[in-house]
């Protein structure tokens, strides 16, 4: 399998500040998997995230160290236009990411900016949008659209370039619940429909787990682990131990497994659903 | 009741029959008409531009209610006016006294001079008012780009519009957190209501100043530098949304005429003059009438 | 002998924005010495306007809003500013002293407290907060957000209100900075009395912390009650898109098996099992 991105002992420290932000990040990440990138709020996500579509160096002043790369060219290498061509970045701020007048201005930037023709700009609108689904928002002024739909938008805005690899820097964060949940729907759906690396800096784990392939966690600057979903999460005391809080079902058969009552060879159900089912298969066993 | 929508600029309505004419036409009327004034000397014409214009917006289904908050600004421009021509404008022996009040003589010909400008002044204003009544930020940037003004200039114009929306909204807010901390403007002085300007004016440029970063890296990440990617032609996409049809350029045609109408009226035949207008002529009989 | 009132009452409160919308109908609330309230429901449901009908921000347009047995409607600004404070999601929104003591102090004289009383204040709230006193003469902006927020804390702190509201608190943190902050406005509650009410969409640190939930929807009070209760009503929840914690729902997806629809916590969760499985 190709590997889309990689970093090879990368560090980078910002000018301003004392502490490298990122110290010898060893990484690699297959092409086509969702990623999930998770840890505390300074530990250097959105670092990694940056320095992936070149924001770091070329926006950010500061000491770089190692190589990253993009489908084995490395980011310094390239120009912006191939850059944003190749990586998509998807903001946290709802707000500070919309800049144009009216939805349909703010979907198209990307794709004016790449040269486009008028065709070709309205194929991809008929992808991108239904898949985001905003169609009733495309007049609509910035002041007239919740942040939930704005990230919608962003995503749109973002995908219509058709990044191979596509990155959300928590994108839910400053949402509502119901601003959250449509955003992974889109994401679910994405993951099915259009082939590409997705790469998502996350502090929901509820709606994240589900969805990753893989994950990653950052802290203080250092990868301290990588593996498949399912295998991360049964490291739980461990993550714990490095701030992360699991979600209530997943936390629950981790107490269970801890004293013996779930199978230690079982995996750990992610989602309510399975939980009941478990729940269930052991709770009826006893009767 | 006519339901209007809400803009940077002030309300819009729903629909209108305005909507269909193309951006650019209604920007080049904002344009040539708000110049009017500046040839035709002669009171009553301007008045009439008013009327025009009143009537445009009945026809453009604009809900008057909301054109409320422009009486004030009117008025009191008025009797500024009229003022800084009268009991400011010091004393002149060779102008004709049409009356005094408290024993200041207030000049015919200065009231005369303050008709002039203030005729002048109001239907620019109506027109503008016209213009942001009937054009939400779409209208206006479209206008633009059609009229080949370079993109990042529309680009920049509206990111400036996104940006007064957003200082708008976060005005409100700071507001709000000082009345959080017992900052009561209520019946103080002046001093302490200029200090409120500092008190608004540092937060909101702090915001701004922390939002233009992520602006900045918003515009990068989607490829743009503000020198565009190398030899790029923009399709302008949005341009294809909005049609420009024969009746477009029938009603540009229209409008350019009356401007060379007007001019020609003006230097050419000398109408529209000042002196030779029924306003004047109704002037000098109410106030010079019987003197002599 | 008269009964005493609750500090803070909502008679029939409704709010209506200048351009008609509906935004709060007949609200009905109280509040007293002792409450640990999380205000929830979707965006949109009223909670930010009825958190601000409670300092006096907003006026109601019918009904009335007691404080103290104050009516916020007759009641200046900072007189309600010493009685509710309320503490804005963005500390950036109120900053713009030139140091940080200015900051903290700028509550204190706008009401006109003596100049030994207001350093008192200053000193006491950047104290509860934690903050260095080396940051007393620096300017709020070049700090970190962490210290920006704490200063924003302690600004209105040194007003000492009873009641502190607090938006969205834990929004944007991650679950560490989350605890942290919750953990601090329980300090606030258990050590100096603050009646505190947080608007928040982050159902675990709600059954964690809260003590009493009110769910809003569409300007209505949906539910008033304990945290357990009213979580263990999902129908009421669904109306307005609030779901409660994922052990909530696990629980009430076992309801027949002998959970408990309110359960907040996963200890609690993993005892009932071990009960259940004997």
């Amino acid at each position: 399998m190709t590997t889309a991105v990689r970093f090879e002992n990368y560090s980078w420290r910002y000018s301003r500040t004392k502490e490298q932000a990122l110290k010898e990040i060893n990484l690699e990440i297959e092409e086509g998997l969702l990623v999930g990138v998770i840890g505390p709020n300074g530990s250097g996500k959105t670092t990694l995230a940056y320095s992936m579509n070149g924001l770091i160096p070329n926006q950010y002043n500061g000491i770089r160290k190692g190589s990253v790369k993009i489908y084995d060219e490395e980011v310094t290498e390239m120009d912006q236009a191939q850059l944003c061509q190749q990586v998509g970045l998807v903001f946290s701020d709802p707000e500070a990411q919309f800049t144009a007048m009216t939805v349909e201005d703010e979907v198209v930037f990307g794709m004016e900016n790449m040269g486009l023709t008028y065709q070709e700009i309205e194929e991809r609108l008929d992808w991108v949008v239904p898949l985001t689904d905003i169609e009733e928002l495309m007049e609509k002024p910035p002041y007239e659209v919740s942040g939930g739909q704005k990230q919608r938008v962003a995503l749109a805005s973002v995908l219509s370039m058709r990044p191979p690899v596509l990155m959300l820097d928590e994108p839910t964060s400053m949402l509502d619940p119901i601003g959250r949940r449509r955003i992974f729907d889109v994401l679910g759906r994405l993951k099915r429909e259009y082939q590409s690396t997705i790469i998502i800096v996350e502090h929901s784990l509820e709606n994240l787990i589900p969805l990753a392939d893989l994950m990653v966690l950052v802290y203080e600057g250092e990868v301290l682990l990588v593996d498949e979903t399912e295998p991360f999460f049964q490291k739980l005391d461990y993550l714990m131990e490095h701030h992360i809080y699991p979600p209530g079902v997943l936390e629950f058969f981790h107490h269970l497994k801890k004293s013996g009552d779930y199978p230690e060879a079982s995996a750990l159900p992610e989602s309510v659903g399975e939980g009941e089912k478990q729940l269930r298969r052991l709770l009826e066993n006893k009767a | 009741m006519q339901k209007m929508n809400k803009t940077i600029l002030g309300y819009v309505p729903e629909e209108s029959p305005l909507y269909r004419i193309h951006p650019f036409v209604r920007l080049l009327f904002l344009m040539v008409v708000s110049l009017f004034p500046m040839f035709i000397s002669s009171p009553e014409w301007n008045f009439g531009i008013i009327l025009l214009v009143l009537a445009i917006l009945v026809y453009s289904r604009v809900n008057l209610k909301t054109l409320r908050v422009y009486i004030p600004l009117s008025i009191s421009m008025g009797v500024l006016i009229l003022l800084t021509h009268t009991v400011l404008g010091g004393r002149h022996p060779e102008f004709f006294v049409a009356f005094r009040i408290f024993d200041f003589p207030f000049y015919y010909e200065r009231i005369v001079a303050a008709v002039d400008v203030y005729a002048r002044i109001l239907p620019m204003i109506f027109v503008m008012v016209l213009f942001l009544s009937t054009s939400r930020e779409r209208d206006i940037l479209v206008a633009f780009r059609w009229a080949r003004i370079p993109f990042v200039v529309t680009y920049l114009g509206a990111m400036a519009l996104r940006s007064v929306g957003m200082v708008i909204e976060d005005f409100s807010i700071v507001r709000q957190a000082e009345k959080a901390r017992g900052f009561d403007p209520q019946g103080k002085s002046i001093r302490y209501k200029m200090r409120q300007f500092v008190m608004y004016i540092i937060p909101l440029f702090a915001l701004a100043l922390r939002r233009s970063d992520e602006f900045a890296n918003a515009i990068v990440a989607r490829g743009y530098s503000f020198t565009g990617l190398k030899g790029v032609d923009r399709a302008d996409y949005i341009l294809h949304q909005y049609e420009f049809r024969t009746r477009d350029a029938v009603l540009s045609g229209i409008i350019f005429l009356s401007l060379i109408a007007v001019l020609v009226a003006r230097y050419g035949f000398g109408y529209l003059s000042l002196d030779d207008s029924l306003t004047v002529q109704l002037l000098e009989s109410l106030l010079k009438g019987g003197a002599q | 002998m008269n009964e005493k009132q609750p500090f803070l009452t909502v008679r029939d409160l409704s709010y209506r924005y200048e351009d008609g919308t509906l935004a709060l109908e007949n609200v009905n609330l109280t509040l007293d010495d002792g409450d640990f309230v999380a205000l929830i429901g979707q965006n949109g449901s009223g909670k930010t306007t009825l958190s601000k009908c409670l300092n006096g921000l907003f006026k109601p347009t019918e009904g009335t809003v007691m404080v103290d047995e104050l009516d916020t409607r007759k009641t200046s600004i900072t007189k309600m500013a010493v009685r509710v404070g309320y503490i804005f999601q963005n500390p950036d929104h109120q900053l713009f002293n030139g140091s940080v003591w200015e900051e903290i102090a700028y509550g204190p004289k706008n009401i006109e407290l003596p100049e030994e009383e207001t350093r008192e204040r200053v000193e006491e709230a950047a104290r509860v907060v934690g903050l260095d006193p080396e940051t007393f003469e620096k300017p709020p902006f070049f700090l970190p957000k962490g210290i920006r927020q704490r200063v924003a804390i302690a600004s209105i702190l040194a007003l000492r209100p009873r009641i502190i509201i607090v938006d969205e608190p834990t929004t944007g943190q991650d679950r560490r900075q989350a605890l942290e902050i919750m953990n601090f406005l329980v300090r606030l509650h258990e050590e100096r009395d603050h009646i505190i009410v947080f608007i928040t969409h982050d159902m675990p640190i709600v059954s964690q912390y809260a003590k009493r939930i009110v769910l809003m929807g569409e300007g209505h009070v949906l539910a008033d009650g304990p945290t357990a209760e009213v979580f263990a009503q999902p129908d009421k929840l669904e109306e307005t898109f609030v779901e409660p914690p994922q052990i909530t729902q696990l629980a009430q997806a076992v309801e027949d098996l002998g959970f408990d629809p309110g359960t907040l916590l996963v200890e609690e969760m993993v005892e009932r099992y071990r009960e259940l499985k004997g």
